[in-house]
C-alpha cells in the first residue's frame, strides 16, 4: 500500500515540527528582552542554533538519500521529515531575526532560506501531484511506448510518401528530421513545439511547423488541386497519419512539461542550499566578528 | 545563390544511397537548430554552428564557434572552400564537390548512422539534466563562489590593514563591511556609522568599555566599573546598537526592577516592581524651615511621604489660590479678568520645570508696594525690611529738607538763607517718626502681611519688624525626570494634576500623588493596563546612572 511522504508513519514528523513551532512561539511570546527582539538575545541564539542545526541536517538529506546502504532510517522516512521539519524553519528562522531586516548578509541568509524552502513546498506539491497527472495524460502507455508510437507514425508517412511524387518523400523527411519538443528544459516547462519543415520549393531553412500545422496545410492545398482522384486519397491517407502524429506529439508535449516540473525545482533548491549554507556561514562568522 | 546538397545514406545491403537537394537559399546554414539548413543531428555541433557562402570567387566558410570547424584536418574559424576539402563539425562529415554548371556551389553529406530519421526523437526526448548547459552541482558551486565572494570575501577587504578600508568604503560600487551590518546605527553615532572598528576594536570579542570611553566621559554614568552594582557589566550590554527601532537608551523594566523589586535588608528602599501596582507612594523632598541656635533659620530638605506631607508645605509665605483664580476673575490694575496659572508660573526652557515665582515679575503688578497716596509711583523695595524703613526714611527726609525738588511742604524760608543745624535735626526726626508710622501701616496692616509672617519686637525702636524669611521648593521629586512640556497635551490642564483653585492655603501641597500619574501611566506590560493608561516603564521618570549620587556608580554596598 502506497503511503504518501506528508502521512509517514500517522504524520509522525508532522507533530514533531508543530513542536517546535509551537515552542518557538511561546518561547517567543514569554521572552522579554531588554532590547528590541533580535538574534542577539538568550532566544535569538537559542532560535539561531536551532535553526542552523536544522539547515544542516536538512541538506543532509541530500548525502543520506544517496546512502542506499544506510539503515538510519528509511528514505521515505527521513523526506518526510525533510519536508515538515523544513516548514518548522521557516517559523524558527523568522522568529530568530526579531523581524529585522536589512539590505545585509544575515538578510541575505534569511532569503536564500526562503527560496530554498519554497522551491521545497513547489517540489512537494509537484510530487504529490503530477505523478497522477502524467498517469492520466499518458493513459496507460509508458513514455518509451509513445516514442514508438510517433516512431511507427513517421514510418508509415516515409512508406505512404513513397506512392507519391518525390517531392512528398523529402517532405515527409525533413518533416521527421525537424520534429522537435523540449530540448531543453525550458522548452519542455513552456509547452514548446519547436518542430520545422521544409516545403517542397519553400526556404531551405524550413517553416515552423508546430502542431504539423505547416505539413498539415501544404498537404490540403495539395490534395484539393490534385487532379488524379488516386493521389489525392495517398495525400488524404499521409494528412491522416500526420494528424495521428499531431495528437500524439500533443500528449507527449503535456507528458515532458509534466516530467520537466518534477525537475525544475531542484535546479533552485539544490543550488540555493549551497548558496544559503555559504551566506550562513558568512552570517554566523560575520556576527561574532564584529560581535 | 543556388545550393546543391548531396545527402549520402548508408543502406542496409551495404550499397549507398545518394538523394541530391537544391536549395535556394542566401547561404548554407549548419547546426543543430531546427531552422537551420542544413541540420546536423550531434550534440556537438551547436544550435548555430557555421555557414557556407559562395561568392562569384569562391566560397567561406565562417564559425562563430570558439573551437571552430575542422576544415582538411585544421581548426578554423574562417576558411576559404575549394573543391575536394573535408568540414567535420563532431561526427559530421561534408565534403565540398564540384558545383554542377547551373548551382553556385556543392557539397555532399554523410548522414551519421546515429542520426537517421529513426532516432530523430532520442536527442529531445532524453531526460535533462541541465539548464542552458548548467548541471545543478555547476549552478551550485558557481552560486556558492558568488555568496562567499559578496557576503564575506568583498567586505572582509575592509579589515585589512592599509588604509584599504577607506577605499572600500569610500567607492559607491565596492562592497564594504557595512554589508555586514546586523540593524541601523543609531543617529548618535552617524559620525563613526561606517567605522565599525571605532567600536568592535578586536575581532572576535565584544565591544569593549574602553571603545565608549574614547569618546565618552564615563564617570559621568559608571565611575568605577568594578566598584558598582553593574559588576562585570559591559556599558554594551545595556546600550545596544544595531536594532531596529534605533534605541540606545535601554528603556526595559527588567533593568530597574529585576533588582528593585527585591532588594536586600541593607538598602534603606522600598521595593519597587512595576508602576501600576508594585510601586512605592511618591516621597516629597520638602524644604523645611528650622530654627538654629542663634535663633535664624536654616532650610532643610526633607523627605515626606505626600500623604502626610498635605499640609505641610513650610515656605512662610501666606497664599490663597483660590482668591487668584476665581472663575469670575479678580480685580487687577487693568480692570476686573480671570487669572491663568501661566501668568504666574512660566515653564523653564525646555519645558521640563517651572521658573521661580517672583514677587518683582508676577505679583507686583497688583500687589504694589506704594506708600503715599498722593504719590502712588514710589514704591519701597522688596528685599529686606531694614531697605524698606530706610527708603521710607530717605523719602520724607527729603520731602522735608528740600533735596527733592518735587517736595510740597518744604519749609519756606528767606532765599539764600541756609538750615540751621537745629533745623535739621528737627527735619530728620520728623521725617523719621513719619517713615515709622507709613512702615508700620505697610508691615503691620497694607503691604508685608498680606503675604509674610510679620514679626514685631518692641524692643527694637530702630527696626521693629521683622519678615520670617520665605523658600519655596523648587524641585519636589529631584529623583524623577518630569517633563511639564510633555504632558501639555489636549487633554490635560494645570488643573489634572494640581488642585489649585480649592487650596486656600500656601500649607497645601499641589503635587500630585501617584494615583494622580496613574489615571494615564499603567505596567510596563501593557496588557495590564486599561484602554486610557500607557505602558510605563521605570525609565520614564527615573535615570539608571545618577550622576554624583552613588547610586549606581560608586558606592560598592550597592552590591547584593
Amino acid at each position: 500500500m502506497h503511503e504518501s511522504i506528508l502521512a509517514f508513519r500517522k504524520r509522525r514528523y508532522l507533530w514533531v515540527a508543530l513542536g517546535v513551532i509551537g515552542a518557538s512561539f511561546v518561547a517567543y511570546w514569554i521572552h522579554d528582552p531588554q532590547e528590541p527582539p533580535n538574534g542577539g538575545t538568550w532566544l535569538g541564539y537559542t532560535l539561531g542554533v536551532v535553526g542552523a542545526g536544522l539547515i544542516v541536517w536538512l541538506t543532509w538529506f541530500g548525502v543520506r538519500k544517496r546512502r542506499y546502504a544506510s539503515t538510519a532510517g528509511t528514505v521515505q522516512g527521513w523526506l518526510s521529515a525533510h519536508v515538515y521539519l523544513g516548514m518548522a524553519l521557516v517559523v524558527v528562522s523568522l522568529l530568530h531575526s526579531g523581524f529585522q531586516y536589512g539590505w545585509n548578509v544575515h538578510t541575505l541568509a534569511l532569503v536564500l532560506m526562503l527560496v530554498v524552502v519554497i522551491s521545497g513546498a513547489y517540489g512537494v506539491f509537484v510530487y504529490l501531484k503530477y505523478p497522477q497527472r502524467i498517469s492520466e495524460n499518458r493513459g496507460g502507455v509508458s513514455n518509451s511506448e509513445l516514442l514508438m508510437q510517433l516512431e511507427d507514425l513517421d514510418k508509415r508517412s516515409v512508406r505512404a510518401a513513397r506512392d507519391l511524387p518525390p517531392e512528398y518523400a523529402e517532405f515527409v523527411d525533413s518533416g521527421i528530421r525537424r520534429t522537435q519538443l523540449g530540448a531543453t528544459l525550458w522548452q519542455r516547462l513552456r509547452n514548446d513545439d519547436q518542430s520545422r519543415i521544409v516545403l517542397p520549393g519553400g526556404d531551405p531553412a524550413g517553416v515552423t511547423n508546430a502542431g504539423q500545422e505547416a505539413a498539415l496545410d501544404w498537404l490540403a492545398e495539395k490534395q484539393s488541386t490534385a487532379s488524379d482522384p488516386d493521389v489525392a486519397a495517398k495525400i488524404g491517407e499521409l494528412s491522416a497519419l500526420l494528424r495521428n502524429k499531431r495528437r500524439l506529439m500533443k500528449q507527449l508535449a503535456v507528458d515532458l512539461k509534466l516530467q520537466a516540473s518534477l525537475e525544475i525545482w531542484l535546479f533552485v533548491h539544490v543550488p540555493m542550499t549551497a548558496a544559503l549554507l555559504v551566506a550562513l556561514f558568512a552570517h554566523i562568522l560575520v556576527v561574532f566578528l564584529y560581535w | 545563390m543556388k545550393y546543391l546538397i548531396r545527402f549520402i545514406t548508408q543502406t542496409a545491403a551495404g550499397g549507398v544511397e545518394q538523394n541530391d537537394r537544391i536549395v535556394d537559399a542566401p547561404a548554407i546554414t549548419l547546426g543543430r537548430a531546427t531552422d537551420q539548413v542544413l541540420q546536423l543531428k550531434d550534440k556537438r555541433a551547436r544550435l548555430q554552428h557555421a555557414r557556407i557562402e559562395a561568392a562569384r570567387d569562391g566560397a567561406t566558410l565562417t564559425s562563430n564557434v570558439r573551437s571552430g570547424v575542422t576544415v582538411n584536418g585544421r581548426s578554423q574559424s574562417e576558411a576559404t572552400l575549394q573543391v575536394g576539402d573535408v568540414i567535420e563539425i563532431g561526427e559530421n562529415v561534408i565534403k565540398v564537390i564540384a558545383a554542377p554548371p547551373d548551382v553556385a556551389f556543392a557539397i555532399s553529406f554523410e548522414l551519421s548512422p546515429d542520426a537517421s530519421s529513426d532516432h530523430v526523437v532520442a536527442e529531445w526526448s532524453a531526460p535533462n539534466d541541465s539548464v542552458a548547459g548548467w548541471s545543478k552541482r555547476r549552478i551550485a558551486w558557481t552560486l556558492a563562489a558568488v555568496v562567499l565572494l559578496v557576503a564575506l570575501v568583498l567586505p572582509g577587504l575592509s579589515m585589512l590593514p592599509g588604509g584599504v578600508a577607506s577605499v572600500t568604503r569610500d567607492s559607491a560600487l565596492l562592497i564594504d563591511d557595512g554589508y555586514w551590518l546586523a540593524g541601523p546605527v543609531h543617529n548618535a553615532h552617524s559620525s563613526i556609522a561606517d567605522q565599525c572598528e571605532a567600536c568592535h576594536v578586536d575581532a572576535f570579542q565584544r565591544v569593549p568599555d574602553e571603545a565608549c570611553a574614547s569618546c565618552h566621559t564615563v564617570d559621568v554614568h559608571v565611575a568605577s566599573s568594578d566598584a558598582t552594582v553593574l559588576g562585570t557589566t559591559r556599558c554594551a550590554s545595556c546600550h545596544l546598537e544595531h536594532n531596529e527601532p534605533p534605541e540606545l537608551v535601554n528603556q526595559h523594566q527588567g533593568l530597574c526592577a529585576d533588582c528593585h523589586n527585591d532588594l536586600p535588608d541593607n538598602v534603606p528602599l522600598q521595593p519597587a516592581a512595576d508602576f501600576l501596582d508594585a510601586h512605592p507612594d511618591f516621597k516629597l523632598s520638602l524644604l523645611l524651615p528650622s530654627e538654629n541656635d542663634v535663633g535664624e533659620i536654616e532650610w532643610q530638605t526633607e523627605h515626606m511621604r505626600l500623604a502626610d506631607a498635605r499640609t505641610a508645605d513650610r515656605s512662610n509665605l501666606k497664599f490663597d489660590h483660590s482668591v487668584h483664580l476665581v472663575e469670575d476673575g479678580i480685580i487687577t490694575p487693568d480692570g476686573k479678568r480671570v487669572v491663568e496659572c501661566a501668568e504666574c508660573h512660566v515653564a523653564e526652557p525646555g519645558g521640563i520645570g517651572m521658573l521661580p515665582v517672583s514677587m518683582d515679575e508676577h505679583c507686583s503688578g497688583c500687589h504694589t508696594l506704594a506708600f503715599d497716596p498722593d504719590d502712588p509711583s514710589r514704591t519701597v523695595p522688596h528685599g529686606d525690611s531694614a531697605s524698606v524703613v530706610q527708603a521710607l526714611v530717605e523719602y520724607y527726609s527729603a520731602r522735608l529738607l528740600g533735596s527733592d525738588p518735587d517736595a510740597v511742604d518744604q519749609r519756606v524760608r528767606r532765599p539764600g538763607q541756609r538750615l540751621t543745624r537745629a533745623d535739621r535735626d528737627r527735619a530728620a526726626a520728623e521725617a523719621r517718626e513719619q517713615a515709622l508710622i507709613v512702615a508700620e501701616d505697610l508691615f503691620e496692616r497694607r503691604a508685608c502681611v498680606t503675604c509674610h509672617e510679620v514679626s514685631r519686637n518692641e524692643n527694637d525702636t530702630d527696626l521693629p519688624w521683622s519678615v520670617v524669611p520665605v523658600r519655596l521648593t523648587q524641585k519636589f521629586y529631584p529623583h524623577a525626570s518630569f517633563s511639564h512640556a510633555a504632558h501639555d497635551t489636549e487633554v490635560t490642564s494645570c488643573d489634572s494634576c494640581h488642585s489649585a483653585s480649592s487650596s486656600e492655603s500656601a500649607h497645601d501641597v499641589l503635587i500630585p500623588d501617584i494615583a494622580t500619574c496613574r489615571d494615564c501611566h499603567g505596567s510596563a506590560v501593557a496588557r495590564r493596563n486599561d484602554s486610557d493608561q500607557t505602558a510605563s516603564t521605570c525609565i520614564m521618570c527615573h535615570g539608571f546612572h545618577f550622576e554624583a549620587k552613588g547610586e549606581h556608580g560608586v558606592t560598592p554596598t550597592m552590591r547584593p
